[in-house]
């Protein structure tokens, strides 16, 4: 056993003397002996006895699966531990089991055999498999859903939008779909990290017929349980809150709407393109759910625009009670995002309906997530000659 | 610098000594533009001494003569503005007025490449063949440029100054054999377009003393 | 002999005894440090670094830059490659902090006629930077804000961390507050009437991916659009991913699977390449071509009303103006002929093919860069409107697949920030004045000069007024407005205006011997900075790596404004206490951090030592695609969220040069029978250059040399007229108007039509004396001895709407030069007047 003690003294020293390849090496090697010698085929090491025999995860990640769509479900399909996290083909494979033994390292080592332990580690190791993830271009998951067998029509306009969207740049799932196995590590937000950071996520108790304010884009329902989407709330939207029920609010809406196509998209006001929400055709279908008032024809377009009121239910989450420090984020971004080739502009230097095209032309180098577009270029209109009236 | 001269009588170490301080002297006057410092200098009576003591030669004493009669008229901060505008305008731009005085813009690789004054526009780059070769030579003499002199190494007040060293450090053949090639095949055109170009005179005497100074070093 | 030997050892000995030494001056020679031993000698291995003209690897020989080679994963690259070591070891280097002698004399009262043409004197960057503070201080004291225009607009060297501008207006804001400028030179029509007509300004924004085109198109447009000249240079270090979509085009070209039309004027070098279709219109008369078109379409019921109808708006305001009911004037194909000199037959061609089959638009810029710029633009997207096809893959229209690496699939990486061109949230500038004294504080970018010669003018701008300021003092950084702007000798008038001028650049350029503070930066191999490479495509982070020190006394930009703020107290708030490597390492980290998960970056000093990070392949894209799915849902951000055939919006600013709709408007000049022609009758092209990116690398000469005649810029001539005036291939011309005259250098060709020549902007202005003798050329009327277009170029709006800069219109004529031939002074440093 002689060589096991200098393979452990190897071990045992510091991993800055180590290239990261020898440890992975030795640390997989380490893990197989310690399971059951070097007999046993590749294959062998890919059922779930083998994956929390070592990985540590018979009270944490396994039993977080066993809560889940992926564990049981009507189709009697289950996804184990190696149908997500190792890779399908073989070289990646190995490869894969190389980085997982530092998980064994880590096991071996006590850096994640308590709870607290655990979860201090979750989002790095999270980070890490997302990453893989990405690498792989979601294989894993894409081995049972793919893009192109995926039945668009019985989704969400919403979810139709955002998976026609990825699946053109065959996005990777993981992307959006994060926690859907094991509970997702406490990052704050996955969308506009930065953005949520700085406004926070709200408070957990809201008054209601008091005004609150959306911190990103936010999905619309019907009712205070369902999944059905009812269309989108728009970033830094006021809302009013009418009641509260569990996890979701029930929220009022008004606005402007363009009488063309199914009137579904909500604006700030009338004649002003700041887009309040977006609902979906059965939404704006439904009887009571859109409240039209008194019309106007805008002179600029010579549309006709409707003063309108909506009732839907939403998330009790991202809805913020200030709406300045929205602006606040979203002024910092402008002002550095925007002046990377050229001078911002002044806010007011445009109008509310000018600043979409101006901003829509110029993004192509700007690197915003979706939600703080979204901010950027409300802040624009609202921070515009429209609003503030000032030389220019 | 190492002056180890054990095979030179006292005499030549003073020749060369002299000479080595003549070098230097004019190596400051391309170097950069004459301030307050310099012309109190040159008007002390040990300036004026030194001046008088070139001008023992004929053939320097007219440029002396100039560089005095400059001397005096600088007087003022402007007129010593004055001075380094023409310095600028002549040694610092590159222009229909100005003159190079890097050496590598005068001697190329070819003899068809050799640069007329009046054809400036065939200029080659700068930091070419010639700075290569004075960077290693000083190199090899344990030396390099001031860092506060941030020139190619072919630039006139290198050249002058890097001849100082060597009449402290080598024999006359080397000196001879060295100004033979890197100065004497420009000088005269270099003195010349000063002499066209410099309105105030002072430069254009400063290049002339340097030409009549650098000719007597060969000929004698 | 021997007499000779003791006469020189007594003159030597006098001299001794003198006992003078030089201490006045220390020696310009010290004892070699250890570290410049090494350091000359190491790393002479193969370095990575970028500019606009490609990504590139630098070997070099004892410090200095020896061999250049292209980056391996540029498959085109450009010839200007090697103009690029000629760049920096230039005579017409900045060597030095400069002050004109009168300035620095005289200050604010200086004699300002002087400018362009007089003495400068070397000062310390102390020196310098203090004077530059006290010329602000005077201006805000005394004039405040609206005194100072810092807003300047245009290229730089590339890379993130020393980008010349946001360096400059940074440490400048932090002293006041200036005026700024919208838009730019080389889109300010387009930039401006888009976001009226398709909701956004679509000539900087990402188009449809050739992949897609080349696999959808059936005919390709190509209208004043020559992308295999100007795809050569790029925003970002360029790697030339487009050309390989361009030499696949050229096989399909050839196999007949795909038609390749070019209406333009001249014959140009992507016509040439791809051996493509050509039509020829008459300059500055495309909008009369595309009404002929539209009308075509229209009375033959050829356009696409269910797309119209679900669309766009205003196609029934615009319709009686195409039918002549509006004006009288049918805009039918006959009309079209008389003015745009393409036959009716070819027009009703056009239009049929154009809706045979899936047919992309591809725009040049060039036609917007005219009087009614904008006109061309908006009644293009008409076009594409009745067609039908914006949203499909390889139909509808296009403003940018000319530029900077668009249409080829993105990476999706996010790309890396840049310095901060803002002050910090929350710091206040030392004179806190934002009272423009009822001026704007911003103006429309080419009518500076205008506003220098008008103050207090009010004009017509984009639906506001604006108000100009009085413009006392500019500053410009990597900057060359003698370059982009129009009209020389208008400038100088302005520029005897200016009470202080500061300029901070590599090399002499006409700006800097307009100026009264010369600043000298170093090039881009003399610092270490980050890139993007592959431009729109984004394909990769580049280490832009030091070559050489900085040469002469030249600094990075971002020595030489953290040495002005330190001027200005406030060194730590410019610098947040970072070094010039603390940045790079930043700025590297936060992209990296925006990609983690998505694209994998090693650490920094990986990433240093590798020269670059591949974000690999991107996927196809079509532009305008969820606007066409769902267009209430996706819509543009035009006012209706509709395409805007009729602007009501535009229509209520009620400018008689920018109506409701486009519109056929006459030129104030224009050649081939139009006003002007009969006593100028040749139409002046100032396209961007082939062997340039605008005006940079002009003053590379070992390179310039490859292509001047004479040592002038060439001016491409048609052989008719050619002849007609007794000029042959090789000789000198004088092309002049009324506003100017210059002198180039003849290049006879057939690709040049009868009343058209060709000189490419970004040749370096250097005036003579009007007499063509080596003396003067700072007066009114100078000869510029080079060939800068910009001499004979007008300095009018676009129009009301976008002011916008408008070289394209422009007459001229042209003689043999007879007299004695002036040297080129465009490469010079400051001329004397009396020499």
């Amino acid at each position: 056993m002689k060589w096991l003690m200098n393979l452990w003294q190897t071990l045992n020293k510091p991993a800055k003397y180590l290239t990261l390849g020898s440890i992975s090496l030795t640390a997989f090697v380490m893990g197989i002996i310690f399971w059951g010698g070097f007999n046993t085929a590749l294959e062998a090491t890919n059922t779930e006895e083998f994956c929390i025999s070592c990985h540590s995860m018979e009270s944490k990640p396994y039993q977080e699966l066993q809560q889940t769509v992926h564990w049981s479900n009507h189709s009697g399909v289950r996804a184990t531990c190696p149908d997500c996290h190792v890779p399908h083909n073989w070289g990646r494979k190995i490869a894969r089991k190389m980085e997982a033994s530092s998980d064994v390292w880590g096991w071996v080592f006590n850096t994640v055999n308590t709870s607290e332990k655990f979860e201090d580690k979750r989002l790095e190791m999270a980070s890490r498999e997302w990453a893989r993830f990405e690498r792989d271009d979601s294989l894993a998951c894409k081995n049972c859903h793919n893009y192109d067998s995926m039945k668009w029509e019985s989704m969400s306009k919403l979810a139709q939008k955002q998976m026609k969207r990825a699946a053109e740049k065959d996005q990777s799932c993981v992307d959006c779909h994060k926690g859907i196995a094991h509970t997702l590590p406490d990052m704050g937000t996955a969308r506009a990290p930065q953005l949520i950071a700085e406004v926070g996520t709200g408070p957990s108790k809201f008054t209601n017929e008091q005004y609150y304010f959306s911190a990103l884009t936010k999905p619309l329902f019907f009712s205070a349980k369902g999944d059905v989407e009812a269309g989108t709330l728009n970033v830094a939207t006021k809302v009013k809150i009418l009641e509260s029920k569990e996890n979701r609010v029930k929220v009022s809406i008004s606005g402007w709407r363009k009488q063309i196509g199914a009137g579904r998209v909500i604006y700030f006001d009338f004649g002003i393109n700041m887009l309040t929400a977006q609902l979906s055709k059965e939404a704006a279908k439904t009887e009571g759910v859109i409240n039209g008032f008194e019309e106007k024809e805008d002179e600029m377009t010579g549309l006709k625009w409707q003063r309108v009121e909506t009732t839907l239910w939403t998330d009790a989450e991202y809805l913020i009670t200030e709406q300045q420090p929205l602006w606040d984020y979203a002024r910092t971004t402008f002002r550095s995002s925007c002046s990377v080739c050229h001078t911002q502009p002044d806010e007011a230097h445009f109008d509310a309906n000018t600043w979409p095209g101006m901003f829509q032309g110029m993004i192509a180098f700007v690197n915003m997530d979706q939600d703080t577009q979204a901010l950027v270029q409300k802040y624009l209109q609202q921070h515009s000659s429209t609003f503030v009236k000032k030389e220019h | 610098m190492k002056q180890q001269i054990p095979d030179m009588t006292k005499e030549i170490a003073e020749e060369n000594q002299a000479r080595a301080i003549v070098y230097n002297f004019l190596s400051s006057l391309f170097a950069k533009e004459v301030n307050t410092d310099l012309v109190e200098q040159l008007t002390s009576k040990e300036g004026q001494r030194f001046l008088s003591s070139l001008s023992l030669e004929a053939k320097l004493a007219a440029p002396i003569d100039d560089i005095n009669t400059k001397l005096t008229q600088l007087n003022s901060e402007e007129s010593l503005l004055e001075l380094a505008a023409d310095f600028c305008g002549l040694f610092l731009v590159d222009g229909r007025t100005s003159v190079s005085l890097y050496a590598g813009q005068y001697i190329a690789n070819e003899p068809s490449d050799v640069i007329s004054g009046n054809n400036k526009a065939d200029k080659i780059q700068i930091f070419g063949e010639l700075h290569q070769q004075m960077t290693e030579f000083l190199t090899n003499s344990n030396m390099q440029i001031h860092s506060d002199f941030p020139e190619p190494a072919d630039h006139l007040a290198v050249i002058l100054a890097y001849l100082g060293h060597l009449c402290l450090s080598t024999s006359v053949d080397n000196q001879i054999n060295f100004i033979e090639t890197y100065l004497m095949t420009w000088l005269a055109d270099f003195t010349q377009q000063v002499k066209k170009h410099d309105a105030g005179h002072f430069y254009a005497a400063v290049a002339e003393l340097t030409f009549e100074w650098v000719k007597l070093e060969v000929n004698d | 002999m021997k007499e000779i030997i003791m006469k020189r050892r007594n003159f030597l000995k006098g001299i001794l005894a003198t006992s003078f030494t030089v201490i006045s001056t220390a020696s310009v020679l010290t004892p070699l440090t250890a570290l410049a031993k090494i350091g000359a000698k190491n790393r002479d291995d193969w370095l990575t670094t970028g500019s606009h003209f490609g990504a590139f690897k630098i070997k070099r020989k004892n410090g200095v830059i020896d061999q250049v080679k292209p980056f391996d994963l540029d498959k085109y690259p450009t010839d200007m490659i090697n103009g690029v070591k000629g760049l920096v070891y230039n005579p017409s280097r900045i060597r030095y902090p400069m002050v004109r002698l009168d300035f620095l004399l005289k200050g604010h009262k200086s004699d300002t006629t002087q400018r362009g043409d007089f003495r400068f004197v070397r000062v310390t960057w102390d020196q310098a930077l203090t004077l530059f503070k006290q010329s602000l201080d005077e201006i805000q004291t005394n004039y405040g804000p609206s005194g100072l225009h810092a807003g300047q607009t245009g290229w730089r060297a590339t890379g993130q961390l020393h980008s010349s501008t946001s360096h400059m207006q940074r440490a400048v804001g932090m002293h006041g507050n200036f005026v700024k400028k919208i838009g730019d030179y080389s889109t300010g029509a387009g930039q401006t009437i888009l976001p009226y007509v398709l909701g956004s300004t679509e000539v900087y924004a990402q188009g449809t991916s050739w992949p897609l085109i080349l696999d959808n198109a059936k005919t390709i447009v190509l209208w004043a659009n020559d992308p295999y000249k100007n795809l050569q240079v790029g925003w970002n270090a360029e790697t030339h991913e487009s050309f390989e979509y361009l030499a696949q085009l050229k096989e399909k070209v050839k196999q007949g699977k795909i038609r390749v039309i070019s209406i333009d004027p001249v014959a140009s070098k992507t016509q040439d390449y791809l051996g493509c279709e050509k039509i020829y219109v008459n300059p500055q008369t495309d909008v009369a071509l595309m009404l002929a078109i539209a009308y075509e379409l229209y009375s033959n019921n050829l356009h696409d009303k269910e797309f119209i109808e679900g669309y766009s708006l205003g196609f029934d305001r615009f319709v009686p103006y195409l039918t002549g009911e509006e004006d009288g004037i049918p805009k039918t194909v006959e009309w079209a002929e008389k003015i745009t000199a393409v036959p009716a037959e070819v027009i009703k061609e056009l239009a049929k093919t154009m809706v045979a089959g899936r047919t992309q638009l591809l725009m040049g810029w060039c036609i917007q860069r005219q009087q009614h710029g904008e006109q061309p633009y908006w009644m293009a997207a008409v076009l594409a409107t009745m067609i039908g096809q914006i949203g499909l893959p390889g139909g509808g229209i296009s403003y940018g697949h000319h530029y900077s690496s668009i249409g080829v699939p993105s990476s999706g990486a996010a790309a890396p920030g840049a310095f901060p061109r803002n002050v910090d949230e929350g710091q206040k500038p030392i004179f806190d004045n934002n009272d423009f004294k009822g001026a704007s504080s911003t103006i429309p970018v080419a009518r500076w000069i205008d506003a220098i010669l008008a103050p207090g003018k009010v004009i017509d701008a984009n639906g506001a007024k604006v108000t100009y300021p009085d413009i006392k003092m500019m500053i410009f950084s990597g900057n060359n407005p003698w370059n982009h702007h129009q009209d020389r000798n208008r400038m100088k008038k302005a520029f005897h205006k200016l009470e202080c001028v500061v300029s901070i650049d590599i090399n002499w350029t006409a700006t800097c011997r307009f100026s009264d503070i010369v600043l000298p930066a170093c090039t881009t191999m003399e610092r270490n900075d980050i890139d993007i490479y592959g431009s729109y495509a984004n394909r990769g982070l580049l280490a832009m790596q030091k070559m050489v020190e900085p040469l002469f006394d030249s600094l990075s930009d971002y020595e030489i404004f953290t040495r002005f703020a330190k001027v200005l107290g406030k060194e730590k708030e410019y610098t947040r206490g970072m070094t010039e490597f603390d940045w790079l390492t930043k700025l590297y980290n936060d992209c990296k951090k925006a990609n983690d998960g998505k694209f994998v970056m090693p650490e920094f000093e990986q990433f240093w030592q590798d020269g670059y990070v591949h974000f690999g392949e991107g996927k196809p894209w079509t532009r305008h695609a969820d606007f066409r799915e769902d267009p209430e849902i996706n819509p543009l951000g035009t006012p209706s969220g509709m395409i805007e055939i009729h602007s009501r919006k535009i229509e209520r600013y009620q400018y008689d040069d920018c109506k409701g709709h486009p519109t056929w408007m006459e030129k104030s000049e224009r050649s081939h029978g139009g006003p002007g022609s009969e006593k100028h009758p040749i139409w002046m092209q100032s396209c961007h250059p082939d062997k340039r990116l605008h005006s940079q690398m002009c003053e590379s000469k070992e390179y310039r040399s490859t292509y001047t005649v004479q040592d002038r810029e060439p001016v491409y001539l048609n052989p008719a007229d050619a002849k007609h005036r007794g000029i042959k291939n090789g000789d000198v011309v004088r092309v002049f108007n009324d506003r100017g005259q210059l002198l180039a250098g003849a290049v006879v060709s057939d690709n040049f039509p009868e009343g058209v020549i060709r000189i490419h902007e970004g040749a370096w202005y250097g005036p003579v004396g009007d007499d063509g003798s080596t003396t003067g050329g700072a007066e009114i009327g100078a000869l510029c001895s080079y060939g800068d277009p910009n001499t004979l170029t007008q300095d009018i709006g676009s129009s009301k709407l976008a002011q916008a800069c408008s070289a394209y219109t422009c007459l001229v004529d042209y003689e043999k030069f007879t007299g004695k031939l002036p040297q080129v002074t465009s490469f010079s440093g400051p001329l004397e007047i009396g020499a």
